[in-house]
């Protein structure tokens, strides 16, 4: 296992570290690792809702900056500070990107928000045919399915289902 | 058969029940639109499963409300990108062989759902805060369950839903039968997607959609990442009241997938295709982080 982790890492990091950013904290009283796995050495106890500096997400680890050291905990223990992500305020009108957001070589999108799938959206709606016709008409098939994953290097393969308690379950298909 | 039929049928067999029919026998050998009607007061009343044809009719009925919510995304190329990622995770599922639809709203609303039988939408609001495709496999897997497992069906089988298309049909005074009808789906459909399932099929859709990523090849943690980004949005933001209302607290989803998951999934590999992502999605992303 050690050894997959030794060739994993680096393209782990360089994923990790493309979407790193932000910052939380600790759920519960959690062993700050010096390496990713949970036989590695335990750098430092955090306390519960030690807050922490994300770094880089790397699978089931998080590598963070806590207490002024650096190291990896378990990625489903931390939570994340409620400010970090700035989503979009639902707009009651339609808004366009700014520019400086925009990849070039893109028009701009306009989004139109005058009604949303939000609770007041659902209550206004009313049975739309011609959009479910045209949602069927995006379908893909699965061969196209089976294409697509070809070309994206997604290979299938057997995984059973697991229990509340993280036991695997019996009769799973695969 | 369409689907118009199916929901009135359905909607007849509702009422019939509700209304105190000792047994639907009464309905035998009443036909509408190709559907026996008694026999599928039957099914409704939950003496029998629910054949695959009536259930695509009904999922077909819902996603038809669904989609009047907001309108969809005019964007071939990223409506058959969510389409090819949710039909190779389907393809993995126990129902491969549903007619699964996908579609992407054009809504800020952060939100997803799916209908009997595998019509899944998804929002643009959603697209937009996750990172790359394996979170979206995973919240692609996660709706793609509750189809295979038939959550929703299960819910508008229950009689509180049968009772409401029963008043649907009494509110409706004048028109056409078919408007009549018809009138009565939209109620429980809104009803059903604004009060959201049992919490209990929200958990199970979260440790089945991480499987369903899984075998579909992807790294198992996109859907666990999309969890802990949802955790990050202020509850009182708009764009999530809808999500949250219908679905358990983030943290405590976060906290059963932990114990689901376990060290399960560690050794394992998956593409997160980050690139691809982000290249699809650049024209309806924000930098949102």
């Amino acid at each position: 296992m050690r050894t997959q982790w030794a060739i994993a890492l680096p393209l782990l990091l360089c994923a990790g570290l493309a979407g790193a950013a932000g910052s939380g904290y600790v759920l519960k009283v959690t062993d700050l690792k010096s390496k990713p796995f949970l036989d590695a050495e335990t750098v430092i106890k955090l306390p519960e809702r030690t807050p922490v500096e994300i770094v880089a997400r790397q699978g089931p680890w998080m590598q963070v900056k806590a207490q002024g050291k650096r190291g990896y905990v378990r990625m489903l223990q931390v939570r994340l500070n409620l400010s970090d992500t700035a989503v979009a305020r639902a707009p009651a009108t339609s808004g366009s990107l700014p520019t400086a957001n925009r990849p070039a070589g893109t028009s701009p999108i306009v989004t139109t928000g005058v009604r949303g799938f939000d609770e007041q959206g659902l209550k206004d709606a009313q049975p739309d045919p011609a959009a479910f016709e045209r949602m069927a008409g995006y379908a893909i098939s699965a061969d196209q399915a089976q294409q697509f994953a070809l070309g994206a290097e997604l290979a299938a393969r057997g995984v059973p289902y697991y229990a509340e308690d993280g036991k695997p379950m019996q009769g799973a298909r695969r | 058969m369409n689907a118009r039929n199916a929901v009135i049928a359905l909607a007849l067999v509702a009422a019939a029940l509700s209304a105190g029919c000792e047994s639907a026998g009464a309905l035998k050998g009443v036909q509408i639109g190709g559907v026996d009607v008694g026999q599928l007061a039957e099914n409704v009343g939950g003496l029998r499963e629910i054949k695959e044809p009536e259930e695509i009719e009904m999922g077909k009925g819902v996603a038809e409300t669904l989609l009047g919510a907001s309108p969809l995304l005019d964007d071939a190329q990223v409506q058959r990108y969510v389409n090819a990622v949710g039909r190779w995770v389907a393809q993995q599922s126990e129902r491969p062989n549903l007619p699964w639809h996908f579609a992407v709203n054009s809504s800020e609303v952060v939100n997803a759902a799916a209908t009997p039988a595998g019509n899944i939408i998804i929002t643009t609001g959603m697209l937009r805060v996750l990172r790359n495709e394996s979170e979206l496999a995973g919240v692609l897997g996660h709706e793609v369950a509750h189809a295979v497992r038939k959550h929703h069906l299960a819910a508008i089988r229950k009689g509180a839903f049968a009772g409401l298309l029963a008043q649907g049909l009494q509110a409706a005074s004048q028109g056409s039968r078919n408007e009549q009808l018809v009138n009565a789906l939209i109620g429980p459909t809104k009803e059903l997607y604004a009060r959201g399932l049992d919490k209990s099929d929200e958990f199970e859709a979260d440790r089945m959609g991480v499987v369903l990523a899984a075998r579909a090849g992807y790294d198992p943690w996109g859907l666990p990442n999309a969890v802990q980004t949802l955790s990050s949005i202020k509850p009182d933001d708009n764009a999530v009241a809808l999500l949250f209302k219908t679905h358990p607290a983030p943290s405590a989803r976060l906290e059963k997938l932990a114990a689901a998951m376990g060290q399960s999934f560690d050794a394992m590999q998956g593409r997160q295709n980050q690139e691809r992502y982000r290249q699809v999605t650049a024209r309806i992303r924000v930098a949102v982080r």
